[in-house]
């Protein structure tokens, strides 16, 4: 069996994954619940999100300027999205949402390919987050762990701005009643629209750090929409809670996965999800 | 009668196609032409789940795969009967569809969805490592089929025009087979239940046989789909098993308009004939244009040629503009 090093390792791994995971799907999992769309080019913002990091590093040669310029690029580009092509579709049957995220899905893939080739590049990172910090007697590499401190920052604040704040508080009225928050006298639409931008923001935030992590290549996007899609449906759509316990599982679920059955390592996301469906089809976390 | 001209041209063209091939125009076309039947199978079979049942399966390149590989298996280890090879296609997909929907039917709407691209994903990858299927490789020189039953018909279907009529045929007979389960009782019941499950149900109807019952047949038609196709290529790889056919199907479903049987096959005409004059005019450029073709048609036309078809009709028969619902 494992060393308690080797468990202790994977442990934070999977944490770390999960920590950026919950950056990607928590948008899609919050559009869903207010608008009930499902975005398939979600994982195209993050994709986005690394190859401008990606370019901005190599402008500027700084990875701090990257990690702020990038999101906020697409972020721009989710609102023009959103009102030019989500907008129009709202109320009618979810099918054709899915129709134009997965058309928009192609046509940036193919965007990227087209601006930056077919290669696989990878984020430059500041020397000092190179190396290894040792951590409880185990050398962990500190990228990782700073993709973990840094991501697990950004989701608490997200779960404190959605649990505590005025704006919060709107945003779980709308997840339960979105007419009722209307009638209020709420601007949905500018609360919609708020929603897939900070969501995209984040993904492509989740697509810098992941990037410099791994690597940045034109397949990306599916690998990032097809984790975000595991781990809404395992926690539940349209719950933040459930983004992040769907997160935790298949984050951990991966790490240790790739350990321990390495010739099982692809069929791991799709048994765990599989398994969560045919026992709770609806999630694990049925709230908001 | 209004529609029966229109069906009679469409199928005197299409009657006519091989007489031109290598002379007038490239014999490429008929491949071309065989891969639209190989796809119009399979979207009636999706039609039939999906526009009828109301159940978007985004997993149908799981049969369309199965199909092709249980054909070429055939073919290559068992016999050149290219009736062989489409039984063992049409016995393991069943069974496959079997199975697959007997575990997603009880999840609905964009669970079943997920569920269903769940079940795909497993099988591309389980397809991808199998080396008795080739695995990343696929099965390359599946020898040529024949019509050959028990010593008689030894007609090799490698001819490309002879493949053609063959595909042709059976994609005439699949619409035929679909518009009779339309037209059935069950097709009707499907209806019921895809515009109210709830009602259908009180009415004493069993919904979850009957729509497993829809999913088999749809998995069963996507499989014929997918051995045509394959026996025709002499070629399969995991390709079949993309998710990107999947989303292929969901979109020329869509842009022909769903439920309508006629739409979904011209939905794949269209999207096939497209995807080749832009692919071979806009070099790698083509996605990039065919993807901002559909937003084009789902934000102008959100019912698909269907929808176009209906108001130029409404249009045409100067009704008065409230026509009872």
């Amino acid at each position: 069996m494992a060393s308690p090093e080797v468990l202790l390792t994977n442990l934070l791994y999977g944490l770390t994954i999960a920590s950026a995971l919950v950056l990607i799907s928590s948008g899609l999992s919050l559009i869903f619940g207010i608008v009930g769309v499902v975005n398939f080019a979600h994982g195209s913002f993050g994709m986005l999100g690394a190859y401008l990091g990606f370019s901005l590093v190599m402008a500027t040669g700084s990875f701090w300027a990257a990690l702020l310029l990038a999101p906020l690029i697409v972020t721009a580009g989710a609102i023009v999205m959103e009102r030019l092509t989500l907008r129009p579709l709202y109320g009618l049957n979810p099918l054709y949402q899915l129709f134009l995220t997965f058309a928009l899905s192609l046509v940036f893939s193919n965007l990227v390919l087209l601006v930056w080739g077919g290669d696989t590049v990878s984020i430059p990172t500041p020397s000092y987050l190179r190396g290894f910090v040792s951590i409880f007697g185990i050398a962990y590499p500190t990228f990782r762990l700073f993709v973990l401190v840094f991501s697990a920052c950004l989701a608490a604040a997200l779960w404190l701005f959605i649990g505590r704040s005025a704006w919060g508080a709107v945003l779980r009225a709308g997840l339960h009643n979105m007419e009722m928050v209307e009638a209020f006298g709420i601007n949905t639409r500018a609360l919609v629209t708020a929603v897939f931008a900070v969501g995209a923001g984040l993904a492509a935030v989740a697509g810098v750090v992941m990037g410099a992590m791994r690597s940045v290549n034109p397949e990306m996007d599916l690998d990032l929409i097809t984790s975000a899609l595991v781990v809404v449906v395992i926690g539940g759509l349209g719950s933040f809670r459930g983004a992040v316990i769907g997160s935790l599982i298949l984050g951990t679920a991966e790490s240790f996965g790739a350990q321990l059955l390495p010739g099982l390592a692809k069929f791991v996301v799709w048994i765990v999800m599989a398994a969560i469906l045919l026992w709770r089809p609806e999630g694990l976390v049925k709230d908001a | 009668m209004r529609r029966a001209l229109p069906a009679a041209l469409v199928l005197l063209v299409l009657l006519a196609l091989p007489i031109g091939a290598g002379s007038l125009y490239s014999d490429f076309y008929l491949s071309l032409a065989i891969r639209v039947f190989a796809f119009v199978i399979l979207l009636l079979g999706f039609d039939l789940l999906a526009g009828y049942g109301g159940l978007i399966s985004f997993g149908h390149a799981m049969f369309f795969g199965t199909g092709a590989y249980a054909a070429a298996l055939t073919l290559k280890h068992l016999t050149p009967s290219v009736w062989a090879a489409l039984a063992v296609a049409v016995v393991v997909s069943a069974a496959l569809a079997l199975v697959v929907g007997f575990l997603s039917i009880r999840a609905r709407e964009i669970y079943f969805v997920f569920l269903t691209f769940a079940f795909a994903q497993f099988a591309y990858h389980a397809v991808n490592s199998w080396e008795w299927a080739g695995a990343a490789n696929g099965l390359p020189g599946i020898p040529p089929p024949s019509l050959w039953i028990a010593g008689r018909l030894p007609v090799d279907l490698d001819r490309r025009a002879v493949f053609y009529y063959f595909a042709l045929a059976l994609a005439g007979a699949a619409f035929l087979v679909a518009r009779r389960i339309v037209g059935s009782a069950f097709g009707r019941v499907l209806v019921g239940i895809r515009e109210n499950e709830e009602r259908a149900r009180f009415l004493g109807y069993d919904v979850t046989r009957c729509l497993r019952r829809a999913f088999l047949i749809s998995g069963v038609f996507a499989g014929v789909g997918g051995a045509v196709l394959a026996s025709f290529h002499g070629f399969v790889a995991p390709t079949f098993y993309h998710w990107s056919v999947s989303g292929e199907v969901l979109l020329m479903a869509l842009l022909g308009g769903m439920g309508t049987l006629v739409g979904p096959m011209a939905g794949a005409a269209f999207v096939i004939v497209l995807g080749d004059i832009l692919s071979s005019w806009l070099a790698e450029r083509w996605l990039l244009v065919m993807g901002l073709i559909y937003v084009a048609c789902v934000l102008f036309s959100p019912t698909g040629f269907a929808g176009i078809a209906r108001r130029l009709g409404a249009l045409r028969d100067a009704a008065p503009a409230e026509r009872a619902p």
